[in-house]
């Protein structure tokens, strides 16, 4: 029930910012993570509060599910002050919550593989039991840093989980092209590690997997792959109208919806409660964080130094 | 950041009585001293456990601190220092060594990126305290790419601290700083300085601030700026001017980011000449940028341009002798300075 309350919040804070962007020439990019929502909560719903979060760019449910504040999180998007980067992010990649442990992101893909390794590297020395998840896309999983962090993680069995979010296109390049393997997950084997591909639109099932390679890091025992195998619903930014598609662009349509799939056990005047709360804790925030001043220029010269 | 710092003669920060040692061993003391006070301070780098180092700069530390805070890497350069990154997020305090300061290029997107703007890009909720030591210069026939001084380069990207020691006492003293410092801080160790020993003070207090220029040799005529191992060139630069009338004052800024610019100003409004000497390439090097803070800053003292004496604009050849001839001698500032006083 917490799960499915996650995913339709998620879900409605996408369709509110798709809604923002189309509107109102929004002049960012958004990264539309619509339709991978389930697998980001499955998997965020196995760490606990304190285990360390890398996100990658595609949608902020991860962010949510860790427990940052949806105003935050829009405010970052639209520049506000109020947003958790105090006006500095104006986009969508660069939100972070030290106190839920969510770490931030790099503008490199796949930055996050070996700052991901460190950070168990400290857990590790510091004997906290804290787990690392990292995600990261099918497309990120071709940076040489992948090398280098599997490696010395598992050479250290260091406590981090990898979750490639697998949706078969790096902006124009379709996965298909770009591995020799069909799974991502097959690249685990190399690093003595488990790699297990799990359905992304099924957020139980990604939630169990997760767990499980939660609990073996936990144990001691290094890290894990996990390939959620999902869909992109949307192009690489929201108004990107892929030309580079041959096959149907879904628009709208999202196949074996995350989303449908959860509420089907859950009674309907229940589901519908859920969903309106949702729907104005969406409203109500991102209103909030449209009202909220924008940085002023002075901004630019905070937090160079500590 | 204050750019602001002050003046000091360098060893005269402890009452006790200094010992003469070796650059190398300061610096191994300044690990062994800041491992010990923070239980949070640990190091990782490729053969810096068994092995101490390529230079032997961290012989000892594995035996005393252990595997989990001396950990030896695979050659993964990427994870060395983007590793360290994602470990000062989680609370620790990493100072990993690449073996040369020349393969910050193959971490570029860790130090340029991610160690110099993740604070700054998440909104200050971050710190980001790391040290890289990056052993740099000439040594006598490393090649192209074992060879060079690339301090400019990080001086270039803001978000990050650069580090120039060119003593013993500094060496150990700008370490500890570093190591103390809430931000990432690139440690410029010149290989060709190693085993240069000095006075050290025995003090585990012994601690240079960042932005504090030395005035390695006082003098009344015309300022050198040098740094790492141009200072010792300066200075006996220096010793050979002063019969032929020139007394020359040699300013070693310690740190580059921060500059402790007022110092060098300082100088100059007393002197009315300066020259600036380092190792690295000519073009856009850091004595280009202290040439333009100072003309900014002081153009109506200056009696003269402001001159500098530089690396060559060309890939460092491996021949031990043809390298030397890439950098300044001290005939060479000698005969800069010479030319420059007589302007």
């Amino acid at each position: 029930m917490e799960v499915y309350r996650q995913v339709v919040t998620i879900r409605f804070a996408e369709l509110r910012i798709r809604e923002h962007v189309e509107k109102e020439g929004f002049g960012g990019f958004w990264h539309p993570g619509i339709g991978q929502e389930g697998l980001q909560v499955g998997a965020v719903s196995a760490m606990q509060d304190d285990d360390y979060l890398y996100y990658a760019h595609r949608g902020l449910g991860y962010a949510y599910a860790k427990g940052m504040a949806l105003e935050a999180l829009f405010g970052d998007l639209l520049g506000r002050r109020t947003g958790s980067t105090g006006g500095k992010g104006g986009g969508t990649v660069h939100f972070a919550d030290a106190s839920r442990h969510v770490l931030g992101q790099g503008g490199t893909l796949g930055s996050s593989f070996v700052m991901g390794a460190g950070t168990a590297a400290a857990s590790q020395l510091l004997g906290d039991g804290r787990v690392t998840v990292v995600f990261f896309g099918d497309g990120a999983s071709g940076r040489g840093t992948w090398h280098e962090a599997a490696l010395q993680a598992s050479v250290w069995k260091l406590p981090v989980v990898w979750i490639c979010e697998n949706n078969g296109w790096a902006l124009s390049a379709r996965f298909t092209e770009q591995s020799p393997t069909e799974h991502v997950a097959d690249r685990a084997a190399a690093y003595g590690m488990p790699g297990v591909v799990v359905d992304g639109q099924d957020a139980m099932a990604v939630h169990d997997v997760t767990s499980e390679a939660i609990d073996r890091a936990r144990r001691g025992e290094g890290p894990t792959l996990v390939e959620a195998k999902t869909l992109r619903i949307r192009g690489h930014y929201e108004g990107d109208r892929q030309p580079y598609r041959d096959d149907p662009v879904l628009g709208d349509e999202i196949p074996d919806d995350p989303v449908h799939r959860l509420g089907e056990d859950i009674a309907d005047d229940v589901r519908r409660g859920i969903e309106a709360e949702a729907r104005t804790l969406v409203e109500q925030a991102f209103d909030a964080a449209l009202a909220a001043p924008r940085a002023d220029r002075s901004v630019i010269f905070e937090d160079v130094w500590a | 950041m204050t750019t602001t710092g002050t003046a000091t003669t360098g060893t005269a920060t402890s009452t006790e009585t200094d010992r003469v040692i070796g650059y190398s061993r300061a610096i191994n003391e300044a690990l062994a001293e800041e491992m010990r006070r923070d239980e949070r301070v640990w190091m990782m780098g490729q053969d810096i456990g068994r092995l101490g180092g390529v230079f032997g700069l961290t012989r000892g530390l594995l035996e005393e601190f252990g595997p989990l805070r001396v950990r030896d890497t695979a050659i993964n350069e990427t994870f060395i220092v983007g590793g360290a990154a994602g470990a000062a997020l989680a609370g620790t305090v990493p100072v990993v060594e690449l073996q040369f300061a020349d393969f910050l290029f193959t971490a570029a997107d860790e130090i340029f990126h991610k160690l110099a703007k993740w604070r700054y890009m998440h909104g200050g909720q971050f710190t980001m305290p790391v040290v890289v030591r990056l052993p740099s210069g000439v040594v006598g026939g490393a090649g192209a790419e074992h060879s060079q001084s690339l301090e400019t380069i990080a001086m270039h990207v803001a978000g990050l601290k650069v580090a120039v020691p060119a003593t013993p006492a500094d060496a150990k003293g700008l370490l500890k700083a570093a190591i103390r410092d809430p931000d990432p801080v690139l440690f410029f160790e010149h290989k060709g300085l190693y085993r240069v020993k000095g006075p050290v003070p025995e003090s585990d207090e012994h601690v240079v601030p960042f932005g504090s220029a030395r005035i390695a040799r006082p003098g009344a005529d015309l300022t050198v700026v040098a740094t790492g191992l141009m200072v010792d060139r300066a200075v006996a630069a220096a010793e050979q001017l002063a019969p032929r009338g020139i007394d020359v004052e040699v300013i070693d800024p310690r740190t580059l980011v921060p500059l402790d610019i007022d110092t060098i100003v300082a100088s100059v409004e007393r002197t009315h000449r300066l020259l600036v000497v380092h190792e690295a390439s000519r073009t856009a090097g850091f004595g280009a940028e202290i040439a333009a803070q100072v003309q900014e800053r002081a153009f109506f003292a200056l009696d003269a341009p402001v001159w500098r004496v530089c690396g060559t604009d060309t890939p460092l050849p491996q021949d031990p002798e043809l390298e030397q001839a890439c950098i300044p001698s001290t005939d060479d500032i000698v005969t800069a300075a010479l030319a420059l006083a007589a302007i």
